[in-house]
């Protein structure tokens, strides 16, 4: 149960990524390449304010959503508006990633820090398995939040406009949507929920500036997996992508860990090309 | 018509250009150039130069900080010692960024003005020094070198390059009398995939083998993976009496983090890369410094790199590095700190600052012993082999403590 608990776990932070670059995706149709980095960011934050400062979580966590927000604000505005070519926002948004990188060594070195998460590190025993109450968070956050981003997109008109947005940006335009300004406040949206989470992610990973590098790629596996611009696909893709890491990992050694979650990427996406949760959309021709 | 003249006119004017550049550096290329140390009763300051990656990204600027600030060190103790045969010793500092590249450049510039230094410092990684020595070589420029290659301890191929660092067999083979000592025999061995976690990975198995040892589980990890409870859940199950470590940053939070988690009391014995992560020197909201997932932690460092109120010539050599710069990592990468005085015991033995000489002095056991290093008492160069061989005395294993001045408490 152990390694069923640690590959959760890892999912679920993987989960967290994948999330940002789905918002981003349902707004704009394309990937903000500095979510990982953005959360880096904010597990720094934490050990900041936390750690070395004394603050409370809550009032660090609110702190970190609005730095991190408006470091993605200013993303958006340097990175990602004045690109014309959707294409090339992958070389502008992984542009910004490095940046927000370089800053972070630059403020705090590259040795991991320690993060103390607010309800102890004592491991637990749960069902014969070993698992820190972090792990327990940062898997229950995840399923929370992507049950209230769903709620949101469903019942709210700002949701609504979203879900509009990304269907038919020119239909969302024609009903007197401000398509630039949502997609604007979605990406803001992104960092502060990074920020936010570097209080849970922090405890867990520590706070190194490497970490952008070594969540960004799995974010985005997860998010191939569950199917672009859903957010239970992204839950269940976490999920897949954690255990299959985890049990290759503890059968067959760490060398086929990578492999194993890549066969099933191929193997998913040879079935369902559009991902697990993604419909194939007809058109006319 | 016009443009191809222009075109032609630029061509014409580049190749000028190039072609009195080449003149100009012949006029000061190694062939012509003299070494600043004069004649041999010349009273003019020896230059050393020391390259190092100040400006390179996160842990490989404090690493090239403390190599740097050693190199320094190394210069003002022999200064203050008198200096090589009655001359004082100047050294400058290059800043590489860390980049094979931008090495090689500046090192052809340092060696197109026609200043010529005695010696060399390479304080980068070894893709640095791959590129360095050959050009280091060509020139006849003694060299030392923190991050060894595959030829940089082959005198056939680098003669005059020394590697200050031990080889990994070397710091493998260390850890055997304590194995012995705690009575240990069923050992499970735990390393990253980077290029030296490998290496560990393999010469380990084999030394601890030969040794007498069963090695019932290698695990490796991946470098930039967030959790190890896999692998370490795989060794656990094979109940071995002890865990040797390679982990570096933060793998080896997450690897601690592991032990912790599976409830596994086991010693563990670190390797220096373990005892060069900060983490483990610092107390808690910050590091583990103290609690319980270091409490089976030994872990490998020199002997100079334990603080020892009564071994005087560390003390003065970390005073003079306090003195000279920051000490931003542990003392197991100051090991430049030794440089100048190999450099002093070789010239005065051999009488001459010709590299040639110097390699033959530096390759004399006696002057080794008489050198007075720091660091390492005693490197164990040979003519035929330019790495240390050093003995398992150079090495301890002690439990994390705070990090002063480089020291562990």
């Amino acid at each position: 149960m152990t390694i069923i608990f640690s590959g959760l776990a890892l999912g679920a932070i993987y989960a967290l990524v994948a999330i940002g670059y789905n918002i981003v995706f349902l707004s704009q149709k394309t990937f903000n390449f500095a979510q990982a980095t953005l959360m880096m960011f904010g597990a720094f934050l934490a050990y900041l304010g936390i750690a070395v400062w004394g603050l409370p979580w809550w009032l660090v966590g609110i702190g970190a959503a609005i730095i991190v927000g408006l470091i993605a604000a200013l993303e958006e505005r340097v990175a990602v508006r004045p690109v014309k070519d959707m294409h090339n926002l992958l070389v502008t948004t992984l542009g910004a990633s490095f940046v927000i990188e370089g800053v972070a060594q630059l403020i705090w070195g590259g040795e991991p820090h320690a993060v103390p998460f607010f309800l102890g590190n004592k491991p637990l025993e749960i069902a014969g398995g070993a698992v820190l109450p972090v792990e327990i968070a940062i898997v229950v956050v995840v399923v929370l939040l992507v049950v209230a981003l769903t709620q949101f997109s469903k019942r709210s008109m700002v949701g609504i406009a979203l879900l509009g947005m990304s269907e038919d940006r020119e239909a969302a335009v024609l009903r007197g949507v401000n398509v630039r300004r949502f997609a604007f406040l979605a990406f803001v949206a992104t960092g502060m929920i990074a920020g936010f989470l570097g209080v849970i992610v922090g405890p867990k990973t520590y706070a190194v500036a490497t970490l952008g590098a070594s969540l960004a790629l799995k974010g985005f596996v997860v998010l191939a997996i569950g199917g672009f611009g859903s957010m239970w696909g992204v839950l269940v893709g976490g999920a897949i992508v954690g255990l299959a890491e985890a049990i290759a990992g503890r059968y067959w050694g760490a060398d086929y860990a990578a492999i194993t979650v890549f066969a099933i990427l191929v193997i998913i996406l040879m079935i369902k090309p559009t991902g697990l949760f993604t419909r194939r959309k007809e058109r006319t021709v | 018509m016009h443009r191809k003249k222009l075109a032609a006119s630029v061509a014409a004017l580049a190749v000028a250009t190039l072609t009195f550049a080449g003149c100009s550096g012949n006029s000061t290329s190694p062939e012509t150039s003299k070494p600043s140390e004069g004649g041999s009763s010349s009273s003019e300051p020896i230059k050393v130069v020391v390259f190092g990656g100040v400006s390179a990204e996160g842990i490989l600027a404090n690493n090239a900080a403390t190599s740097i600030t050693a190199a320094k060190a190394s210069v003002a103790s022999v200064n203050a010692a008198g200096g090589i045969d009655g001359r004082q010793v100047e050294i400058e500092v290059i800043d590489d960024t860390g980049d094979p590249t931008v090495a090689v450049t500046k090192l052809k510039e340092l060696l197109a003005s026609g200043d010529k230094p005695v010696a060399v410092m390479n304080s980068g990684p070894s893709t640095v020094a791959d590129a360095m020595i050959p050009i280091l070589t060509q020139n006849k420029i003694l060299s030392f070198n923190i991050g060894p290659t595959a030829t940089s301890a082959d005198p056939a191929q680098s003669p005059y390059n020394f590697d200050l660092s031990p080889s990994a067999n070397d710091y493998i083979k260390a850890f055997v009398p304590t194995m012995e000592d705690k009575g240990y025999e069923d050992v499970a061995i735990l390393h990253g995939s980077s290029a030296y976690g490998e290496l560990f990975g393999k010469g380990t198995s084999e030394i601890f083998g030969e040794s007498g040892f069963t090695v019932v589980g290698n695990e490796g990890y991946d470098v930039a993976a967030l959790d190890m409870t896999a692998q370490l859940e795989a060794l656990k199950s094979k109940n071995p009496d002890v865990l040797v470590l390679d982990a570096y940053g933060a793998p080896l939070g997450y690897v601690l983090q592991g032990i912790e988690k599976l409830g596994w009391d086991i010693p563990i014995m670190g390797n220096t890369s373990v005892s060069a992560t900060t983490l483990i020197a610092t107390e808690p909201p910050t590091g583990v410094l103290g609690t319980d997932q270091v409490k089976n932690l030994t872990m490998q460092v020199f002997t100079s790199t334990k603080f020892d109120k009564n071994d005087a010539a560390v003390n003065d050599g970390v005073k003079h590095m306090v003195e000279a710069g920051d000490i931003k990592t542990s003392l197991i990468l100051a090991y430049n700190l030794d440089a100048m005085w190999l450099v002093k015991a070789a010239a005065e033995k051999e009488g001459s600052l010709d590299a040639e000489a110097l390699v033959k002095g530096i390759t004399d056991a006696q002057v080794q012993k008489d050198a007075g290093t720091i660091l390492i008492k005693n490197y164990g160069f040979t003519p035929e082999k330019h790495s240390p061989s050093l003995g398992t005395d150079e090495f301890l294993f002690i439990s994390p403590g705070p990090l002063v001045n480089g020291q562990f408490q």
